[in-house]
């Protein structure tokens, strides 16, 4: 996969005006649909490595094409969605959407959000030890995390929480996604805990909590874990 | 010396009448410069419930002019009066006459003679009503009216069997004259007239000679005898004017009083539903029968005071033009009769504002007279509704007004403030497509510029966007508990990723202070106050600080800048409102959203000055509700 190919379905011709070339000039193969019909159309013959999917398209609900894309196809994809709809954001991650981007962003946020896309999550049962710039450094294997060197005690449930959150590869959890991994089905609807747990991770993970580099708050999303945070 | 001068008391009954006792109270007292006592005196006899509610009324009435007010127990009305006129040193005592609340008083001694026997030296003015004279009304064929009517008759034929036979006529006549005349007077035409023929087959019968002789024989006498008849008739006839003006002039009091109250009641309403609340009270007081008011909703009623008289109501389209025939024909006072309810057309002098329904208690229906009252009610309601339809299109109007002017100072705002990026992006754009060679510094410079002018133009849009949808109330505030940590990581986060690292100090509770709030808009409100701190203090330390105290949790976004000048500490929360030396870039909005967003969270936002210098923005939002449990083994 030396230049994966992505799709953008985007029915703004602006956009794709400045979509195309950013991409083209690093090294990606760009398509792109102006439809719902046509991107589901192009996706399907030609199987891209990334699809970029506007939520807002003319013809189709854009939560309809990422459920027909997903009846075949695991590969990443990132929506993009306007600001203040973390409802339908939330709702297009939990139907299997992988990010999402917030307009407007800058080609910078671009081209990080599709390089974390296209990493693959780590399935559950590959345990080879991980080890993150900014110094700590979590062995899955041995279920050992530590900072700086120095091993970091964890609750079982933080251990949980921290390890759903390495396994996304940088990806956004929803809230409910890491309800339901962290505390199984009949979690849901305690979000708070959630925050909570999350409080303990960056109180003993993070060198300022209210500066957090690594557990970074998604408001009203969820969470990801910044896995490029400069060393402090 | 001078003393003060003593009160003037009024004694108060229930009776429509004593709202003129109150206004001669009120007039009296002012004139002398004197206070007033209003008094009600209960007797404890048996007492109507209407009455004790009238009776509160007019108290209430006569507080409302200034009276004092007192309710004494006593065993009659004289002794309570007197004992209450003796213990206020009262300079007058008004009182009124009234022949069926109070009977003895047409039997020579009324309770202002009792006053005076009880030796009262105050001036005592009896209200004289010369309508009330007038008694109660006797009329009816019933069986006690035809016994007294038969009796009556019975006993002048027997005075008249006393008077010798022959020549008798002048004697007896006037006798049954009276007796007629008495009939009428007591118990109406019906009976009179039979009474009369009565008479005159008794007088031929029994009393003309030969006695028990056949009538037509005497048939002059008879004639005399009818013209009699006719002028006893005349008599009664004036004498029942006389009554029927004295009773219209009292039912005219009682109209004006009760419309009066309705009236003062009325203006105090503020809503249809407190205007239907007091007119149902009302007329449920006045007339004795159920009302509601009804408003059209859609195809259907709205009653007011629920529920409805009548559920089976024609629709408004069908039954409205039906009330408005029976105004159209002239014909006012006759209501339509749907079901066992009566409807009139509440309407003021425009449109019909409404329905006004009664549902008699007994099926007899009203008495005739009350339709007329009822009526004038009707006016007195739609009037009330009507003057809050005009207040609420006049508010309307303002808020649109209100709006315009908004319209106006967004475009204002927006012409300048949008159209400085556009022209740099557009320069820039326009330099960088020049053909020739441009030096890569000024490539980059120009590159620069567009970006940074374009985020403006995004802020700002994002703003009025989250502005407007925060006034309309399309934003729905998504309120969870979470930690106050959490939300202050995001805003920083999210302002030091695209700015770098920022001079926040940042001083939160030990622990974790969880709060209920939406973390999107309150991370926007930490946005806006964190980046007016920087406008406004560039460089200069931030101060970040929560605390929390029962029931509310408060934060702290304060600056070293020049601080807000005096007398600007609200209008800085104003849209489009810019202090004089703000510094380029703001528009006047990112308080405005903060104060909306607060709000919308139930909390309230203001700006202090701080000691050392600068400003201090300040909110807080209600810990509403229970903070859910932290799960076992946290914390």
């Amino acid at each position: 996969m030396s230049q994966p190919l992505i799709l953008i379905i985007e029915d703004e011709e602006a956009l794709r005006r400045f979509l195309i070339p950013t991409l083209s000039g690093q090294k990606y193969q760009v398509l792109s649909a102006a439809t719902a019909a046509e991107g589901l159309a192009m996706a399907r013959s030609h199987n891209p490595d990334l699809v970029l999917l506007d939520l807002g398209l003319p013809d189709m609900d854009g939560m309809a094409v990422l459920k027909g894309i997903r009846s075949w196809s695991r590969k990443p994809v990132v929506i993009l969605s306007a600001r203040n709809q973390e409802r339908d954001k939330v709702r297009a991650l939990d139907q299997g959407a992988d990010d999402y981007l917030a307009k407007p962003f800058g080609a910078a946020e671009l081209l990080a959000r599709i390089r974390v896309a296209l990493r693959h999550t780590i399935p559950a049962d590959v345990a080879e030890p991980v080890v993150f710039s900014g110094g700590f450094r979590i062995d899955l294997e041995r279920r050992e995390v530590s900072l700086g060197g120095r091993i970091v005690k964890l609750t079982a449930l933080e251990y949980r929480l921290l390890e759903a959150l390495v396994r996304r590869n940088g990806k956004v959890a929803t809230h409910s996604q890491l309800l339901a991994e962290v505390w199984g089905p009949g979690g849901e609807g305690n979000t708070h805990y959630l925050r909570i747990y999350m409080a303990m991770l960056r109180r003993k993970l993070e060198a300022d909590p209210t500066r957090p580099r690594h557990f970074i708050t998604e408001p009203n999303v969820g969470y990801r874990l910044n896995l490029d945070a400069p060393t402090p | 010396m001078e003393t003060a001068p003593r009160p003037i008391l009024v004694a108060l009954g229930a009776e429509a009448r004593a709202l003129r006792l109150i206004q001669a109270g009120f007039r009296l007292a002012r004139k002398r410069s004197a206070p007033w006592i209003a008094v009600h005196v209960e007797t404890g006899g048996a007492q109507l419930a209407e009455d004790g509610e009238q009776v509160q009324v007019w108290l209430q009435e006569a507080q409302r002019l200034g009276a004092e007010v007192r309710v004494i127990q006593a065993p009659t009305l004289a002794q309570g009066l007197s004992e209450a006129t003796r213990s206020s040193h009262a300079q007058a005592l008004l009182l009124g006459r009234s022949r069926d609340r109070w009977p003895w008083a047409r039997v020579g001694h009324s309770t202002a003679d009792e006053l005076q026997r009880r030796g009262l030296d105050t001036y005592i003015e009896v209200l004289d009503d010369r309508s009330d004279s007038a008694g109660p009304e006797h009329r009816g064929t019933g069986f006690g009216a035809m016994v007294g009517t038969l009796s009556v008759l019975a006993a002048c034929s027997g005075l008249a069997w006393l008077v010798p036979r022959e020549g008798n006529i002048a004697l007896v006549l006037p006798v049954y004259l009276a007796a007629v005349a008495f009939i009428a007077h007591r118990w109406g035409q019906g009976l009179a007239v039979l009474a009369a023929v009565l008479a005159t087959l008794l007088y031929n019968f029994l009393l003309e000679t030969p006695r028990f002789s056949d009538a037509a024989a005497h048939w002059p006498n008879l004639l005399f005898f009818l013209a009699m008849l006719l002028a006893a008739q005349a008599v009664v006839g004036l004498l029942h004017r006389l009554r029927d003006q004295a009773r219209e002039v009292q039912r005219r009091e009682v109209h004006t009083a009760s419309l009066y109250l309705l009236g003062r009641e009325l203006a105090r309403s503020l809503t249809p539903r407190q205007v239907a609340d007091s007119a149902a009270e009302h007329i449920r007081r006045v007339f004795k029968v159920e009302a509601c008011l009804l408003f059209p909703e859609g195809s259907g009623w709205r009653a007011l005071p629920p529920p409805s008289l009548d559920p089976g109501l024609p629709p408004p389209e069908d039954l409205l033009p039906r009330l408005d025939v029976g105004e159209r024909l002239g014909d006012p006072l006759e209501p339509l009769s749907l079901g066992r309810t009566y409807c009139l057309s509440l309407t003021g002098t425009d449109r019909s504002e409404g329905v006004l329904q009664v549902l008699p208690r007994e099926t007899l229906g009203l008495p005739p007279g009350t339709w007329e009252l009822l009526k004038a009610f009707a006016v007195q309601i739609a009037l009330a509704l009507e003057r809050l339809r005009w207040l609420e299109e006049a508010r309307r109007a303002q808020v649109e007004s209100e709006t315009e002017r908004m319209r106006s100072t967004l475009l204002g705002a927006i012409g300048h403030d949008l159209r400085t990026p556009l022209a740099a992006i557009h320069g820039a754009a326009g330099s960088l497509l020049l053909p020739g060679q441009v030096p890569e510094s000024t490539r980059r410079d120009l590159l620069t510029m567009i970006q940074d002018e374009s985020e403006r133009l995004a802020h700002l849009l994002g703003n009025l966007l989250d502005l407007t949808r925060l006034e309309s109330g399309s934003i729905q505030v998504q309120k969870e508990w979470q930690p106050l940590e959490e939300v202050v990581g995001s805003a920083l986060g999210r302002m030091e990723r695209r700015q770098g690292a920022l001079p926040v100090h940042v001083d939160l509770p030990q622990g974790l202070t969880l709060a209920p709030f939406d973390a999107v808009l309150i991370e926007q409100v930490l946005v806006n106050l964190l980046t007016n701190a920087q406008r406004h203090a560039p460089g200069q330390d931030t101060d970040l600080r929560a605390w929390d105290e029962p029931g509310w949790v408060h934060l702290e976004v304060a600056d070293r800048g020049p601080g807000i000048p005096n007398g600007f500490e609200d209008r800085i929360f104003d849209k489009f409102f810019r202090l004089p030396e703000a510094p380029e870039g703001s528009v006047g909005l990112g308080l405005a959203i903060c104060r909306a967003i607060v709000q919308a969270h139930g909390g309230r936002i203001h700006v202090e000055g701080r000691p050392g210098g600068g400003s201090s923005f300040r909110f807080a939002l209600p810990l509403d509700g229970t903070p859910p449990q932290p799960p076992e083994g946290a914390l």
